[in-house]
């Protein structure tokens, strides 16, 4: 579509192939499709058993039920009904997060739980801010590139159209995008608050453009999916459906073509036949052992329990865990640097208003031969609430008497804060470690890091940072480090030397096993990553739908263990 | 008086505070509603007053917070002796009407609910609680106390300076353990509409919403401050840290 016509057709435009808007209730948000929901018996058949029901394994599920698949999710966590099981509080928003054991190690430890992991139908995408950028063509080939991290199997323009179609869909609110491929949004940007105004001409001082969005929250008409009422909890879950998670951009419509969720189902093991296909999951369910039998299966737990699952379905044929004979599973997580910067205003800006993700710069985006690191990070805004405000001056130090000034000083103070793109690096990984958990599981381990470059980059990218506040006006700053996101652990390759599944997410060695969520990412960039993993399983859906992927025999190459030895 | 101009390198570094620092002398005390030591920069502002316009199941869940204080269940006598004491110091909390910190992080604990992740070096953080209790009652028993919780106020924030610097020798990795507790006592102060009261923060705005987003501006149920003194300056000027 011409940018012209794009302009011209703004906010009108309804998805193709996604009713989902138009079979919500505009009077209640539980979903209507769930009480005639199609059931599946456990030893009944089905084309694909998912296991999580986020953003990516709900896009996969959406878009294969469209082409006639059976298809069962299993979610560990709850179905949400928004009206009943959550509420317009920070601390309240405590059972949508990751909350089961899980152990952090490493030089640079990553925190879990509610800065980056979700559970329930529609996953982290239920508590993420809202932002949902592209990533840059240059992010498919950074090795090739920068010299640094890897390059992906597929290229940029074999997610753009699935990058369009999603951004329908959600829909995306923002200014036109002048960075990367540069392209516009369905939806207009939203009003932003009197911190963002503030921050955009901060930066505009420091010479450093800013736009509003992208973010996927309504902005106009769009189905029964009400507009933002700009009370500031997205991390909370968005009471009012207004921001877009899988729970209302694709579920609904998955259930109308007769896809099955089920939650409260724990998948514990991928079970393997003798000849080292799959043959389903087992899961526990109230407390009880079951197995659902399936043709293919498609892992969708994201970084942590996605490579946690293949580690512990060991076999004979696959002593190490499933996709795993080089010791990859698991190897290159990544988060994102995400330094915070706070500036304090003569005037009251009450940033608990509007949406947490205002306004965003990808300026830095690219390895600039005058910084001293490659690659580079994104500007964007953070609203953090009382609690996370409180976290903010604790980590600068203040506890106490000083603690409660600075809080008590909460109105006056406006949030910016980075995504550096970290890179990927193979002693960053999930493992077993030796405790279970309630199922009798191994809990998962994440080591992590950090390299020079990526040290480099969150310290040149938080000078930045206190340059445009600064500029702003600011008083007063307070600056502190936390990480955000989280990707990778099951790269995609085209070797499996490189990688544990290929370019069609279909792990090395095992035929009808997919991986369709953000571990497969063999890069970053320093993009929020939910709009990419749902255009990843989008396209997967497309080719597994014209079976132009085949999961009867096995990957083309072979096993790099059974593979000549290279010359 | 005129704001100070700082950057975060020149922030004030923590150091043991001598005597009893309170908030600022002209912080006016609450006259509508409740605030933590009742002192607040909105005097007249009491967001539970709002209440009626949130949806029911936040209204329950918020107004229980003031409503039903849980007893003592998961810490015994003398671990929350300590942990009630260190609570109090780190949220400045030195009279009534106090935020009952420890009741939410016991009945966190009571319900057995976790956060997602611990370090490699760290139980549980309920048992990384119950190490922070024994490990403060030790400390001030070193230094010729009964116990943390009976020692000098002065003693009693002169231990707390030195765990949040990370300056204990305790069995257990100070300055990680630091991170845990303070995570669960910030969790439960800023959850509390006492400290919203304190704050000025808007509060549930579920189903009406926000409508005045600019600087300065305030919907007509928000309330102006009445002190806006920076408290960077502040801070440093009367010597709190």
């Amino acid at each position: 579509m011409s940018r012209r016509t794009r302009v011209a057709l703004k906010g009108a435009v309804r998805p193709p192939e996604n009713e989902s808007a138009f079979l919500l209730d505009p009077h209640r948000r539980g979903l209507p499709g769930r009480e005639r929901m199609r059931r599946y018996g456990d030893s009944e058949p089905v084309d694909m058993v998912i296991v999580g029901a986020g953003a990516g394994g709900a896009t996969l599920a959406q878009r294969l039920a469209r082409r006639g698949w059976r298809i069962v999710v299993l979610e560990a966590g709850p179905f949400w009904d928004p009206d009943s099981d959550w509420v317009s509080d920070e601390a309240g928003a405590h059972d949508l997060y990751w909350t089961e054991p899980r152990v952090i190690g490493g030089e640079d430890p990553v925190e879990l739980g509610k800065n980056n992991c979700g559970r329930g139908v529609g996953g982290s995408m239920v508590h993420y801010a809202g932002y949902t950028p592209r990533f840059h063509p240059s992010d498919f080939e950074v090795l090739s590139r920068d010299g640094v991290g890897a390059d992906w199997p597929i290229a940029y323009a074999q997610l753009r159209p699935h990058y369009e179609r999603l951004e329908r869909e959600l829909p995306v609110a923002g200014e036109w995008w002048p960075w990367g491929d540069p392209h516009g949004y369905p939806h207009a940007p939203h009003p932003v608050g009197g911190g963002a105004l503030s921050a955009m001409e901060g930066a505009r001082r420091c010479g450093i453009r800013m736009r509003v969005g992208p973010v996927g929250i309504t902005n106009g008409s769009f189905g029964n999916r009400p507009h933002c009422i700009y009370r500031g909890l997205c991390l909370q879950g968005c009471k009012v459906g207004a921001k877009a998670s899988p729970l209302v951009t694709h579920i609904p419509d998955a259930l109308e073509h007769g896809v099955e969720i089920r939650s409260g189902c724990m998948v514990t093991r991928i079970e393997i036949d003798a000849g080292g296909r799959c043959t389903g999951v087992s899961y526990r369910h109230e407390e009880r052992e079951r197995f659902q039998r399936a043709d293919t299966v498609a892992v969708a737990g994201y970084s942590i329990e996605t490579p946690r699952l293949l580690l512990h379905s060991t076999s004979a044929r696959f002593p190490a865990g499933l996709g795993n004979d080089n010791d990859l599973v698991g190897r290159g997580i990544m988060v994102q640097g995400a330094p915070q910067v706070a500036g304090r205003f003569e005037q009251e800006m009450r940033m608990y208003k509007a949406p947490p993700p205002e306004i965003s710069s990808e300026q830095f985006y690219e390895t600039d031969p005058e910084r001293d690191f490659a690659r580079g990070f994104s500007i964007q805004t953070v609203g953090p609430l009382p609690i996370g405000w409180a976290e903010h001056v604790l980590a600068d130090g203040h506890w106490g008497q000083a603690l409660r000034e600075y809080v008590r000083d909460y109105n006056h103070w406006y949030t910016l804060g980075v995504l550096c793109e970290l890179l990927p690096r193979p002693e960053n990984r999930v493992t077993l470690a030796e405790e279970r958990d309630r199922h009798g599981m191994p809990v998962a381990r994440l080591d992590y890091t950090q390299c020079d470059n990526d040290r480099a980059n969150i310290a040149y990218a938080k000078r930045k940072l206190s340059e445009i506040i600064s500029a702003a006006g600011a008083q007063d700053v307070l600056a502190i480090d936390r990480y955000a996101h989280l990707v990778g652990g099951c790269a995609m390759s085209d070797s499996p030397d490189s990688g544990v599944v290929d370019s069609d997410h279909r792990a090395w060695g095992v035929p009808n096993l997919f991986v369709a969520d953000g571990s497969v990412m063999p890069t970053q960039g320093s993009a929020n990553p939910a709009l990419t993993i749902m255009a990843l399983s989008s396209r997967l859906a497309e080719r597994l739908g014209a079976k132009r992927v085949h999961t009867s025999r096995r990957p083309a190459r072979p096993l790099a263990s059974s593979a000549p030895a290279p010359a | 008086m005129p704001p100070v101009r700082s950057s975060a390198e020149h922030l004030p570094q923590r150091r043991a505070d001598s005597g009893l620092p309170g908030p600022p002398p002209e912080l006016p005390r609450q006259r509508r509603g409740v605030t933590p030591q009742m002192r607040g920069r909105y005097p007249d502002y009491d967001v539970l007053s709002e209440a009626q316009h949130w949806d029911s199941v936040t209204r329950e869940l918020v107004l229980d917070r003031v409503r039903k204080v849980p007893p003592i269940r998961f810490f015994d006598d003398a671990e929350a002796a300590a942990l009630r004491a260190f609570c109090d110091v780190v949220t400045a909390q030195d009279s009534e009407p106090r935020i009952p910190v420890l009741e939410m992080v016991d009945a966190k604990f009571h319900a057995g609910k976790l956060d997602g992740f611990r370090y490699e070096d760290l139980p549980e953080d309920p048992q990384t609680w119950r190490a922070v209790a024994a490990s403060l009652d030790r400390t001030a028993e070193r230094a010729g106390h009964s116990s943390f919780a009976e020692a000098p106020v002065e003693e009693r924030r002169a231990i707390v300076a030195r765990f949040a610097r990370g300056e204990l020798d305790w069995e257990i990795p100070v300055q990680r353990a630091w991170t845990v507790v303070m995570r669960a006592v910030l969790s439960a102060f800023y959850s509390h509409p006492w400290a919203w009261n304190e704050i000025g923060f808007g509060g549930p705005a579920y189903p009406r919403g926000y409508a005045r987003l600019g600087a300065g501006q305030r919907e007509q149920w928000e309330a102006p401050p009445e002190f806006s003194r920076d408290p960077v300056g502040d801070v440093r000027e009367r010597g709190l840290e």
